[in-house]
């Protein structure tokens, strides 16, 4: 039993070893997937990969202040990171429609303003949601430069105020000292003050000293002037009363006389006339001594009262007043708080911001069954009919050769648009992948990635000579182009220079013109370069398949 | 009249391998023709050559009047070739297998229709016509084989060693469908290495060995052309004396532990012989008469067998 188990044991070894293709198979194919994935997912974990992983991140400045200015800064120092000014948003935006930049950042005129205003200030992003790793890591990026730009500007207020505080300090300071020195000179100027004052006084009751006796000598200038002008009018008057009071003795006396004479009719004599009566105070004015009368009509102690006004006094000269140095107050700075930065994003290429991981998963997997199904089918299919001796019967029939090779991918080819067809139909009703705005547009790359499969296919039956030899290279390549191709995980996890070489897959172009359709919500026209490429992979693979397998079926027959 | 197949200095070689040294041979209309060598002598790319499945180096070929490689598309159309494995789909049945087969010879859906049931009734599959051919036996793929390639009645039949490992049952009827097919004026090249099928089939047969036409000629000029004769094999219980065999047209090839070889000029000469050996006081224990066959010819002509035992033991089997 155990030699038995050991003799079949060594000759299965035996057996292993000496099958090269199936080493190959054993370590090489996994040795590529290993790599492949290795390349693409270590951004993943974080890791920087090898090669080139620079992002491009367009920027639009259409604000011109010192939030562009910071954010070149900042983001210069950004790794991995390529900044390119633009000049609009529409280029800004076509640069992320073309799928160079997964993200475009617009910095809206009047941003710095409102910012530095207390307002809300927004950046704008136009981002490509499909490309969700490397907008993820831009978005922390501008997320991180959002937070950058609010801290500095709270940190430049922070600073601002202080400032004003030590120089509000400092000018509080100055204006105490300089109301001390305000008090000091209003005492001093208070001080003079009184002593302007009691001089004043001291000078007004002089000059009222002096005027009243000079009034009281005019007083009696004009009390004598005024005696001896009395005197001289007056001397008339008492003339004339003394004429009168003799005509009235005299009128008297005549009437007396006329009325004794009249006798009789003394009584028919009506009455003089009285003469007017003369007033008493005239009579004593007539009789009253002119310095009396004078001192009658200005009293000496009226003089005063009756004073001229007073001489100008020239006030004395006021004190020179302190002039206190006020200090200028610094100017208050803005002291409202910086305004805090919205990031508002805006996917530009249609695609939700949510993503449903199946819309990359479903197109992605079906592609890596239809390329399992189609080139290893395709491959087999042709080792099948060379094994079992159809092949060269059918080279000895009238049909050509090429109709025989291109009925088989024909067949092939309907087999693998059928698979891709169940598969998403599947997807839509289990996973509720999305099938776009115009669903029969998935037929354009379907068809083209079926077509490209196909024919590559051939090219693997061409260079094969042996089921053995088809499965390490049918799975190598299978393998490396649905991984690099973007079917397993999105494209843009793996470094830029794998994204350009998987340029050469069809599995790239495929993907690209599904997640256009599904995701991006693109109308048809946009994946028809896509399929236009995948048709030209299928031309070119179909006509070296077709060179290979004529080679290679004239070398094995 | 033009034979429908035409080979001339035929010259092909495998990297530095010769395969093919200057062949040469002719096959007319309703001619079978056996192409009779050992393995490696170069008849299976022969008939890849003519069968347009290989370029050849130098030589010309004519199929049907139709000079390869320039007119090979022609020279299909009046092509039939029966590949030395059963060439088909093992997972359809033996009609689909025909009727494809119809189709990819150019035949239109209805002479398809009417072809195949034809080939079926030939090959004898008529009654298992729509099981998958996997299940079929040895004799009964050969005869599919054989009846994939004569669907559309070619003008030109390559037969490719079409009996090998088949059945007695089945190699009688695929005989009888060859000789059909050359009565009815189909030029029959029929590469084999077992002898017996190009004596029974072929008029003529073109002896080949590392690439070169050895002899070519009927059965018995090719035999005679060799020098070998018919032989006695005579046991007897104790060993002949010497000088004992005294008939004219006879002579001891070998003897040993009372075997005795006698090779003979004719078969009349056989009693002859025999009372030589009873004479001699041999007691017969019993004698064989060998005819001398185109595999001795061969033998003759190239010193080497036309098949080994390992084949032989197959071939009986």
């Amino acid at each position: 039993m155990l030699r038995g188990f050991g003799a079949a044991l060594a000759k299965d070894l035996r057996l292993l070893a000496r099958d090269r293709v199936g080493l190959v198979f054993l370590i090489i194919a996994p040795m590529v997937v290993i790599t492949v994935a290795g390349l693409s997912l270590a951004s993943l974990y974080g890791v920087k990969s090898a090669g080139d992983t620079v992002s491009l991140l367009p920027i639009v400045d259409n604000d011109g202040g010192w939030v562009g200015r910071a954010i070149a800064e900042h983001l210069a120092h950004e790794p991995d990171l390529e900044t390119r000014a633009v000049s609009s948003t529409d280029d800004a935006r076509d640069l992320v429609r073309r799928k160079q930049a997964a993200v475009a950042l617009v910095i809206p005129a009047g941003t710095s303003a409102a910012i530095a205003d207390g307002g809300r200030g927004h950046l704008v992003l136009y981002t490509d949601p499909v490309r969700w790793i490397e907008r993820g890591r831009l978005y922390a990026v501008v997320q991180d430069l959002r937070h950058g730009l609010e801290a500095a500007a709270h940190d430049e207020a922070t600073v601002a105020l202080a400032g004003t505080r030590t120089r509000t300090d400092e000018a509080r300071a100055a204006l105490a000292r300089s109301a001390q020195e305000l008090d000091d000179g209003l005492a001093r100027l208070r001080s003079q003050l009184a002593d302007l004052q009691a001089e004043s006084e001291r000078r007004v009751a002089g000059g009222r000293h002096e005027l009243a006796a000079q009034l009281a000598r005019v007083a009696a200038e004009r009390r004598a002037e005024a005696s001896a002008r009395l005197a001289t009018v007056l001397a008339p008057l008492r003339g004339f009363l003394a004429d009168l009071a003799r005509s009235e003795q005299a009128f008297g006396t005549w009437l007396d006389t006329v009325r004794e004479r009249a006798g009789r009719f003394a009584d028919r004599i009506p009455p003089p006339p009285a003469p007017p009566a003369i007033p008493p105070e005239l009579t004593e004015l007539a009789h009253m001594e002119p310095q009396a009368l004078v001192e009658r009509l200005l009293p000496a102690d009226d003089s005063a009262a009756r004073l001229p006004s007073l001489p100008h006094v020239d006030p004395l000269p006021l004190p020179a007043f302190p002039r206190p140095e006020l200090p200028s107050l610094p100017e208050l700075p803005a002291l409202r708080l910086p305004g805090l930065i919205d990031l508002e994003e805006t996917s530009v290429t249609g695609a939700p911001h949510r993503l449903n991981p199946f819309d990359q998963n479903v197109p992605g997997f079906s592609i890596t069954f239809l390329l399992l199904g189609v080139l290893l089918g395709v491959s087999l299919g042709f080792l099948d009919e060379r094994d079992w001796g159809t092949l060269a019967r059918l080279r000895t029939t009238p049909t050509p050769l090429a109709a025989v090779v291109l009925a088989k991918l024909a067949a092939r080819f309907a087999i693998g648009l059928a698979q891709m067809l169940v598969l998403f139909a599947v997807g839509r009703a289990a996973f509720g992948v999305s099938l776009g705005r115009t669903p029969w547009a998935l037929l354009l790359p379907t068809t083209g990635i079926v077509f490209a499969g196909t024919a590559f296919g051939l090219v693997v039956a061409g260079l094969t000579q042996s089921r053995e030899a088809v499965l390490p290279l049918g799975s190598i390549v299978i393998l490396t182009m649905a991984a690099m191709g973007g079917c397993w995980w999105p494209l843009d996890l793996e470094p830029r220079w794998m994204q350009r070489a998987a340029l050469v897959f069809p599995t790239t172009w495929a993907m690209d013109a599904y997640n256009d359709l599904m995701i991006r919500r693109q109308p048809a026209p946009a994946v028809l370069a896509a399929t236009g490429v995948l048709a030209g992979f299928g031309v070119l693979y179909l006509a070296l398949g077709l060179v290979l397998f004529r080679h290679r079926v004239r070398q094995v027959l | 009249m033009t034979p429908l197949i035409l080979v001339d200095g035929l010259r092909k070689r495998f990297a530095t391998r010769v395969a093919l040294d200057g062949v040469a041979l002719t096959v007319g209309a309703g001619e079978i023709v056996g192409l009779l060598g050992p393995n490696g002598a170069g008849k299976s790319t022969t008939l890849s050559i003519l069968a347009t499945l290989l370029p050849f180096d130098d030589g010309s070929v004519t199929i049907a009047e139709q000079p390869l490689p320039a007119a090979a598309a022609r020279a299909r159309r009046a092509l039939g070739f029966v590949p030395q494995r059963p060439a088909f789909y093992p997972t359809l049945s033996a009609r689909e297998n025909l009727r494809f087969f119809a189709r990819m010879l150019g035949l239109p859906s209805r002479e398809a229709a009417h072809g195949v049931t034809e080939v079926l009734q030939l090959a004898g599959l008529e009654g298992r016509a729509d099981e998958p051919v996997d299940r079929f036996s040895g004799g009964m793929q050969r005869r599919l084989n054989l009846a994939c390639g004569i669907l559309h009645r070619p003008r030109v039949l390559l037969l490719d060693e079409p009996a090998v490992g088949v059945d007695p049952q089945s190699r009688e009827r695929l005989f009888e469908t060859v000789l059909g097919l050359a009565a009815n004026g189909t030029a029959v090249l029929y590469s084999t290495n077992q002898m017996e099928e190009a004596e029974r089939l072929c008029a003529r047969v073109v002896l080949l060995d590392l690439g070169r036409v050895v002899a070519s000629g009927t059965p018995p000029a090719l035999v005679a052309q060799a020098g070998v004769s018919a032989t006695v094999h005579v046991r007897t219980a104790h060993a002949l004396p010497k000088g004992w065999l005294a008939t004219q047209g006879a002579r001891v090839l070998e003897s040993s532990d009372g075997t005795t070889a006698v090779a003979i000029s004719h078969s009349g000469v056989v009693p002859a012989v025999l009372a030589d050996v009873l004479r001699a006081g041999g007691d017969i224990l019993d004698f064989t008469l060998h005819r001398p066959t185109l595999a001795d010819a061969f033998f003759s002509l190239t010193g080497r067998a036309l098949r080994d035992e390992g084949e032989s033991a197959a071939a009986a089997g």
